[in-house]
């Protein structure tokens, strides 16, 4: 799908530094880098209010950062944002199709909003319709669409113009499971094209299975990046240790836990789950030893609750 | 951020414009029905009946009839009550509903191109309802129910163009202000309605009190429909169409770039 001179090219699809963003005085994003490479997503996590989608807008030019630069295949985006954004698609988190056209007739307004005109348009949009399941479609009004074909259609008009670099603000978010099943498959299909990713969230299977790298955000900052499960180890701890909350020994455990310097376990329903490296577990195990626990690896699940606890 | 007046130029602009253009053209057969229609309903009811009840009508010192009064005031109302609506009611809509300025803005398109698009928009359909109405007046005078030059109203179909863009910018100007399409009644009332019964559209109005001089003086729509009035009556240019030109052009060059200025903090949450 891509020319092979940009595949090639060593140069990042995106690579973003010290990016600002204020709002009514207050930082909303507070010097956020990032990298992405050609064939390579990279998951923004964070919960709601971390800075994701500001980040994400100014990225793909919809927002102007207060400080900071953003290079999308090597051209600064403040030096020449037209081309730029000749090279990025962007799958919003709202459906911005537009309503008055037919599915077909939106892939094809799509290419009007950019120069140099995508090639071979009508062979574009039957390749994109037929791709993405949308050719029974191309003749109805995207109104009409289930969620997941509505998802579709806003990630095929994103491709449209054959962009480098691919932005998608939470795709999945209130599709079923079967739906969310074949976006997934689109996206990971999208990347083995050699097309650069960046996607937001909220799901952790689906940040843990599709992201090359993560970037986790609380407050507008960055607080852990780079492969998954070095993230987790990072901000949650190798090991998570569950335990019923109204086990008879639930306020010694927690009075080990607070001698140990450990933080504090988190109550999700009724257990409790404690964070620990291998030498607090191997302590843990001896001291504790009589008691039923389970011991699983930390997921982003963990990680937000992680989150949400400190901010 | 100052509005770049250039991206009235810019392919962009116009690809937002050819958006719109292409909408319109596929309702084409709904759409053409209210411009072609109102000006025949209006001119039958007021112009022939209500008309009929003013057998002695005069408009500067000349008897003249009440339909051929009233007939260039319509070709200046349509101009600026279409663009109006257009920059209000319907960006709106695609502003805040259907979302579609920001399926624009993901792409090269940016924010004054959308302005400049909208505006342009509201202008082209403004001045293609004109055309209507003067086809119409075309009609009444070719079967003799309507004394008065109109094909003159083809010399002036640039200026109709200019006011229907200047229309659109005080549209907009509300578009970018107003809390929900609930409180639209506003504006539509206390600006709109007097700015367009108060301007010789459809009554005579003179300047008799210091108050009065001053509001025909400054409203734009009294200098058009006075001068086209004139044009069609009287076979004449007259200095109501050189006023109405450099109010329309002052209120582009000021409300345009406020319109952006106020678009970017609404859309976009900056300035």
């Amino acid at each position: 799908m891509l020319p092979d001179s940009l595949i090639a090219s060593d140069e990042p699809v995106l690579q973003a530094t010290g990016l600002v963003k204020q709002f009514a005085g207050r930082r909303v994003v507070d010097e956020v880098g990032l990298r992405c490479q050609a064939g390579q997503v990279l998951g923004l996590l964070g919960a709601n209010g971390a800075g994701k989608t500001t980040t994400l807008r100014m990225c793909y030019g919809f927002l102007q950062p207060d400080a900071g630069t953003i290079r999308i295949a090597g051209i600064d985006r403040r030096i020449d944002p037209e081309a730029a954004a000749r090279r990025v698609g962007v799958c919003t988190q709202d459906d911005t199709f537009d309503a008055d056209f037919t599915v077909r007739d939106n892939l094809l307004q799509m290419s009007r909003y950019y120069r140099p005109r995508p090639a071979e348009i009508k062979a574009r949009i039957a390749a994109l319709l037929e791709r993405f399941g949308l050719d029974r479609y191309a003749h109805a009004k995207p109104d009409t669409l289930s969620g997941g074909y509505r998802r579709r259609l806003m990630i095929a008009r994103a491709l449209i113009h054959e962009p480098q670099l691919l932005f998608l603000d939470e795709p999945t978010t209130g599709l079923d499971p079967q739906a969310r099943l074949e976006v997934w498959e689109l996206i990971d299909a999208l990347r083995r094209d050699g097309l650069g990713i960046v996607l937001t969230t909220h799901y952790m299977d689906e940040a843990e299975r599709l992201s090359d790298e993560l970037l986790v955000l609380r407050e507008g900052r960055v607080v852990a990046s780079g492969q998954s499960r070095a993230v987790l180890g990072d901000l949650v701890g190798e090991h998570m240790l569950v335990l019923d909350a109204h086990d008879p020994a639930a306020p010694a455990v927690r009075a080990w836990v607070r001698q140990a310097g450990l933080p504090e376990p988190a109550r999700v329903l009724s257990d409790l789950h404690i964070a620990l490296d291998g030498p607090g577990l191997a302590q843990f195990s001896s001291q504790f030893g009589d008691l039923r626990f389970e011991v699983r690896p930390p997921t982003l699940d963990d990680l937000f609750l992680k989150l949400a606890e400190k901010s | 951020m100052i509005l770049h007046y250039r991206a009235a130029f810019q392919w962009q602009s116009h690809a937002v414009l050819g958006r719109h253009l292409t909408v319109y053209r596929r309702n084409w057969h709904t759409a053409a029905l209210p411009p072609l229609l109102e000006p025949v309903i209006l001119l039958l009811a007021f112009g022939v009946g209500l008309g009929g009840f003013i057998p002695e009508f005069a408009w500067r010192g000349q008897p003249v009839s009440y339909l051929a009064y009233l007939a260039p005031g319509m070709l200046a109302y349509t101009a600026f009550m279409t663009a109006f609506f257009q920059a209000l009611f319907a960006a709106y809509i695609r502003m805040h509903y259907q979302k579609t300025w920001e399926g624009q803005l993901i792409t090269q398109v940016r924010l004054e191109h959308v302005v400049w698009g909208e505006m342009l928009w509201a202008a082209t359909l403004g001045t293609t309802y004109a055309l209507i109405v003067t086809l119409v007046l075309a009609g009444f005078s070719l079967s003799g129910w309507l004394d008065l030059h109109w094909f003159s109203a083809l010399l002036v179909l640039p200026l109709l163009f200019l006011a229907a863009l200047a229309f659109a910018t005080l549209g907009l100007l509300f578009t970018a202000i107003v809390p929900s399409i609930d409180h639209m009644n506003i504006p539509f009332f206390l600006v709109i309605m007097p700015l367009g019964f108060a301007s010789s559209t459809y009554f005579p109005m003179e300047g008799d009190s210091l108050w009065a001089a001053v509001w025909l003086t400054l409203n734009p729509l009294h200098h058009l429909a006075e001068g086209i009035r004139h044009l069609m009556l009287v076979g004449e240019m007259n200095y109501h169409l050189a006023a109405a030109f450099g109010l329309f052009l002052l209120m582009i060059l000021i409300l345009a770039p406020v319109d952006e200025l106020l678009l970017r903090r609404r859309v976009l949450g900056e300035g």
